[in-house]
């Protein structure tokens, strides 16, 4: 969906939902990830919908993400770290509440 | 209180109103403390402008030199002695014992509350909502987002991309777009036939400001000199099952699909007024703009004493005349620190500047009406509260149940409970409801918003130190 104007400096290495990838050091989760080409961060909790970046500026919180173990951040606002450990949140389907909350 | 920091006055918020407001602040021996949820000054129209400045002339170039200007203010910022804190959310306002407020922040993972004699909150502004259907799709973001990649990674899109809406921003990016060399397959106009009132304003704007209409005159001839543009579109769709595929719509009457695969909306900016109004601070519907503003006496003062608004929160007048009113606000806020009254006439800095930045601004918004398709979702399938997934056809049922306010529409549907608190549906889910019963938008109001507008966890909160006579909220 993007690339990079510029070669990758700085590089550093973060895992979504265990796929590396090679990210700025600077770069928002968001950039990183979409930069990357996932298409997908999540699901809405109410239909299971897929969900990825809108506003990119903190308002839409449809990039909500698990970044190393704690729920509910918004991929846009955090900077990437070495070794990041990101995961979506698997939404909800209808009749799925077992999965409900669940990383 | 050990968590606790004390300053004078907090900014919210790095763009040009805050940048300049906590300049000037530090200038003159005032305590200004910035608070900034994004990683280095600049806000959004100057996002990362001092890494780009640095490292990546090439990006420099796109970006055009409007967007160099911003790093003037930083560079004021730093040498200012304001106090300066990135990544840092806001969640709270509540009043101490006014005229002291506490703030609540979450830096670092980290809550803390901080007391300050004053706030100005200098929070920016925000896209207007696009609700059609398929704006959830990934593979549909806002214009403003493509371009805030732009700034902060030197990302551009790949592949096929529309662009859909109106507004000098859609035309700004696509220009930077094509300096990028990269070109959009189509730009999708949703303005109606431009009215003799919208033709009159382009040559008031004209002679207000030259200058800048004839930069924005030349954004809109390149880009219509590269880029094929539909005009006058309609029923704008997207469509996809994991991810955007295909768009269809309406253009002068003829029916188009195309493939494609990055569709970028804009429809102009609103005030982003969550803050002020979990603060309760009093606003009011704009009828020009079409968007909530807070009520203000003289330069940025709400309805709460010790409370300032300024910049595009207040009402959208663009950077430069947010610079301005920075530096005005700052003079207001200092006199009434100092228990001196100013009268609203003495308080402007350039009042004759403002007030050509504000006609400006007017021209604009007549030339730009927001689309009707956007504001008034016509398909009942559309929806609307992006989070829970409301329909505008589930807020036309409630509304016609007797459902008279957003509020009530949020024990109906729980349209505007998910987690961006209806940031992305606020406005439309009260326009629609006015529109069923015939109702101001004033009369209908506006969610209440509540704090915490940050997410924050129980653990966090749990581990603040709260003094007794500091939270009162």
């Amino acid at each position: 969906m993007f690339r990079r104007r510029d070669r990758v400096s700085d590089p550093v290495t973060i895992w979504f939902c265990d796929r590396a990838i090679e990210a700025v050091a600077d770069d928002s989760v968001a950039a990183a990830l979409l930069a990357a080409g996932i298409a997908c961060f999540g699901r809405t909790p109410v239909s299971g919908a897929p969900r990825a970046p809108f506003c990119m500026i903190g308002n839409c919180f449809d990039c909500l993400v698990e970044i190393d173990g704690e729920t509910n951040l918004q991929a846009c606002l955090v900077t990437v770290r070495d070794g990041m450990r990101i995961r979506s949140h698997p939404g909800n389907g209808p009749g799925d509440d077992s999965e409900k909350g669940k990383a | 209180m050990t968590q606790d920091t004390s300053t004078d006055v907090v900014v919210v918020g790095a763009g040009p109103a805050g940048m300049t407001a906590a300049s000037c602040l530090a200038e003159s021996g005032v305590r200004a403390l910035v608070l900034d949820e994004h990683t280095a000054p600049g806000g959004q129209v100057y996002r990362n402008v001092e890494k780009v400045t640095d490292k990546r002339s090439a990006d420099l170039d796109v970006l055009g030199s409007h967007y160099r200007n911003g790093s003037k203010l930083v560079e004021r910022l730093h040498s200012s002695g304001a106090q300066y804190w990135p990544g840092t959310s806001v969640w709270e306002i509540s009043a101490a014992e006014e005229p002291t407020l506490a703030v609540g922040v979450v830096r670092d993972g980290r809550v803390r509350m901080i007391q300050a004699d004053h706030i100005i909150l200098a929070t920016g502004a925000m896209e207007r909502p696009t609700p059609f259907p398929g704006w959830t799709l990934p593979g549909v973001m806002t214009v403003g987002a493509a371009q805030t990649l732009l700034k902060s990674s030197g990302l551009v899109p790949d592949g096929r991309i529309a662009v859909a809406g109106s507004g000098p921003l859609l035309y700004l990016y696509v220009s930077q777009l094509i300096k990028a060399g990269k070109k959009p397959q189509v730009i999708l106009d949703t303005r109606p036939r431009a009215s003799l009132q919208a033709k009159l304003s382009v040559l008031t704007a004209l002679t207000v400001d030259p200058a800048s209409m004839f930069r924005g005159l030349g954004w809109m001839r390149e880009v219509r000199r590269e880029v094929r543009v539909r005009e006058r579109v309609h029923q704008l769709r997207a469509g996809g099952v994991e991810k955007l595929s295909s768009i269809s719509y309406e253009s002068c009457d003829r029916q188009f699909t195309d493939e494609v695969d990055l569709l970028l909306v804009h429809d102009g900016v609103i005030p982003n007024t969550w803050l002020g109004m979990s603060a309760g601070c009093r606003h009011h519907w704009h009828a020009q703009q079409r968007c909530w503003v807070p009520d203000i006496t003289g330069v940025g003062q709400t309805s709460r004493q010790s409370v300032s608004v300024v910049g595009d929160a207040a009402g959208i007048i663009g950077a430069d005349a947010s610079v301005l009113q920075g530096e005005a606000v700052a003079r207001e806020v200092i006199a009434c620190l100092e228990g001196k009254q100013q009268t609203a006439v003495g308080n402007t800095a350039h009042p004759w500047l403002v007030r050509q930045h504000r006609l400006l601004r007017r021209c604009l918004d007549q030339f730009y009406p927001p689309a009707q398709e956007f504001e008034l979702p016509p398909d009942d399938e559309t929806i609307v509260c992006r989070c829970e997934e409301v329909t505008a056809g589930e807020i036309r049922r409630v509304a016609a149940l007797g459902c008279v306010g957003p509020n009530q529409g949020k024990a109906f549907t729980r349209c505007g409970m998910g987690p961006c608190m209806g940031r992305k549906c606020g406005v439309t889910v009260s326009r629609l409801i006015a529109e069923h019963h015939g109702l101001g938008m004033d009369e209908v109001g506006h969610y209440r918003i509540r704090p915490p507008v940050k997410p924050i966890t129980v653990g966090q909160l749990a581990e603040l130190e709260i003094d007794a006579h500091a939270h009162t909220a």
